[in-house]
């Protein structure tokens, strides 16, 4: 059965690497908002040489990881469990002889990791080019990112699961949807890094499942992560994966006892 | 010609009064739908704040003044996103080959185009600019009001919409070339609108140059908002450019007009 699941992310991954033309067109999208969000920063820093331990250079390394790892963990306008839904083909895959939620994990994890390679090293590649912030160096702080990076995207793919099966309850969702990526690249540092919040805020984010997605595993390449605090907050992490993915499976079970199919 | 502007015009109202009634049907929906889009946007200029926390002030602009220009931006980019839709969605329009049809009938395909779709949602984002100009206001106590710089405000949000909808235009038009690459298309209308957020004179010179005199996006926001608080402009224009806005926008929404009807000449069917 596992290999099962590993051929449908290998096939996700290939279906994937057809779509050159949109993927450059999508790289090329990534990069402009790094670079305004890059002058942002620039312009802010004039007037303080660090906030929150951060100098310039850390800060554009966050923005840009950020942006490297945006569409790994939480692609934007990723509907298409809620499209299957409102087709009715949903009910085929939940025929399917394997588990419902397994089939979708590993598609999109074989998703996530073609964005990897064809997005997200590019991108940040790129941001290097341009701003000359080098990466940061130690290797085991990118150990602790890559598993860090791994758990972020399965609480992605949990989210993005969820938001999609608001679909099941009304079957034009997608303003829901938006309202909901939204709210999580905010709470995860992609509109303002997140150490850069007031402190009685950050008590409270720190402990939203929104911090797991992409926050933590930048925070720990960068080194600002370090010690025991990084097998807390890993924990942290494999804490929130479960959870979500427990509350997804509850209302995708909720769900199939009440799906009709449209069309016919 | 007045007369076949005109009966545009009567169609055009008539499309967006059956777009309005078609959508008045689900009226949860469509409260669900403006107040989400109200809180999306307003997390974005939450954004903006946050940055204010830690830092003073951004290249000598202060929260009340970046505010302003959000508020401005904001405001002409809602309308244009409106108005707009039907061209946004444009690509599927040629996808599907829906296009055929659009240029059988004996109307203008613009019109057609234009009128296919009213996004109501859209009014949450004009409400969360509304509000955003009401914070800076509060924000600016000082700021001496005359009736020039009531005007230049009007023209320059009137001009910003006019703009936009002249960018999602040019986006539309390049659909009867690659049938769709709406990412590429994102940069100029998402990514313009996000890099206005913020005083232009932030970015390295060709980008101000690019925003400025070739698409001439800055004209709906930041040139107007540089003359409401008395803040000299990029280049040594003069604040007065600002009421050259309506003819920049006049004159880059009939350029995008005359590549769209080039692009509608060139057009051949997707088929299937």
């Amino acid at each position: 059965m596992v290999r099962f699941y590993f051929e449908v992310a290998r096939t996700a991954f290939r279906r994937q690497l057809i779509y050159r033309w949109a993927n450059l067109a999508g790289l090329l999208t990534n990069i402009f908002f790094g670079a305004v969000f890059s002058y942002v920063v620039i312009a802010l820093f004039h007037t303080r040489p660090a906030v929150a331990g951060y100098n310039v250079s850390d800060t554009l390394r966050y923005t840009w990881l950020v942006q490297a790892m945006v569409m790994v963990v939480l692609t934007f306008g990723w509907y298409d469990l809620m499209l299957t839904i409102r087709s009715g083909a949903v009910i085929s895959d939940m025929s399917k002889p394997c588990d419902f939620y397994w089939y979708w994990f590993s598609r999109e994890y074989g998703r996530n990791i073609y964005y990897l390679f064809y997005r997200g090293l590019p991108t940040y590649l790129a941001g290097m080019l341009l701003f000359g912030f080098g990466a940061p160096g130690d290797w085991r702080y990118w150990l602790a990112f890559i598993i860090s990076l791994l758990l972020g995207a399965t609480v992605g793919i949990a989210y993005r699961m969820l938001y999609n099966a608001v679909a099941f309850w009304s079957l034009e969702a997608r303003g829901i949807g938006t309202l909901f990526v939204v709210i999580a690249l905010f709470f995860t540092g992609s509109y303002v890094p997140i150490p850069f919040f007031p402190h009685w805020a950050l008590g409270i984010m720190q402990w939203l499942p929104f911090n797991a997605l992409i926050n933590v595993p930048t925070e720990i390449v960068l080194g600002k992560i370090s010690g025991n605090t990084i097998l807390f907050e890993l924990a942290r992490q494999l804490a929130w994966a479960i959870i979500l993915t427990l509350i997804v499976r509850l209302v995708i079970s909720i769900a199939a006892r009440r799906v009709i199919v449209q069309g016919g | 010609m007045i007369e076949n502007m005109l009966s545009d015009l009567r169609l055009y109202l008539h499309l967006l009064r059956m777009q309005w009634r078609a959508q008045s049907q689900y009226k949860m929906n469509r409260a669900i739908d403006i107040g989400s889009y109200f809180a999306v946007t307003s997390l974005e200029f939450v954004g903006v704040l946050v940055y204010f926390g830690p830092f003073p002030s951004m290249l000598g602009w202060h929260v009340g003044e970046v505010a302003m220009l959000y508020g401005v931006m904001s405001i002409g980019f809602g309308f244009a996103e409106l108005f707009g839709a039907g061209i946004d969605n444009f690509q599927d329009t040629i996808r599907l080959g829906e296009f055929d049809r659009v240029l059988l009938r004996p109307v203008s395909s613009f019109v057609q185009v234009a009128g296919s779709d009213f996004r109501l949602r859209r009014l949450g984002r004009i409400s969360q600019g509304c509000i955003t100009f009401v914070i800076a206001l509060r924000l600016l106590p000082d700021l001496h009001w005359t009736l020039a710089k009531f005007i230049a405000l009007l023209l320059g949000i009137a001009s910003g919409s006019v703009l936009f909808l002249s960018v999602l235009l040019l986006g539309a038009t390049l659909c009867f070339w690659t049938i769709e690459t709406t990412e590429l298309v994102n940069i100029l209308s998402y990514g313009g609108r996000d890099m206005l957020s913020y005083p232009i004179n932030i970015y390295n010179q060709a980008m101000q140059r690019f925003f400025l005199f070739v698409i001439p996006l800055a004209f709906g926001s930041y040139v107007p908002t540089c003359y409401v608080l008395g803040r000299p402009l990029p280049f040594g224009l003069p604040g007065e450019a600002v009421f050259a806005s309506p003819l920049v926008a006049l004159a880059f929404a009939l350029s995008a007009g005359a590549i769209w009807q080039f692009g509608v000449r060139h057009y051949q069917s997707t088929g299937s």
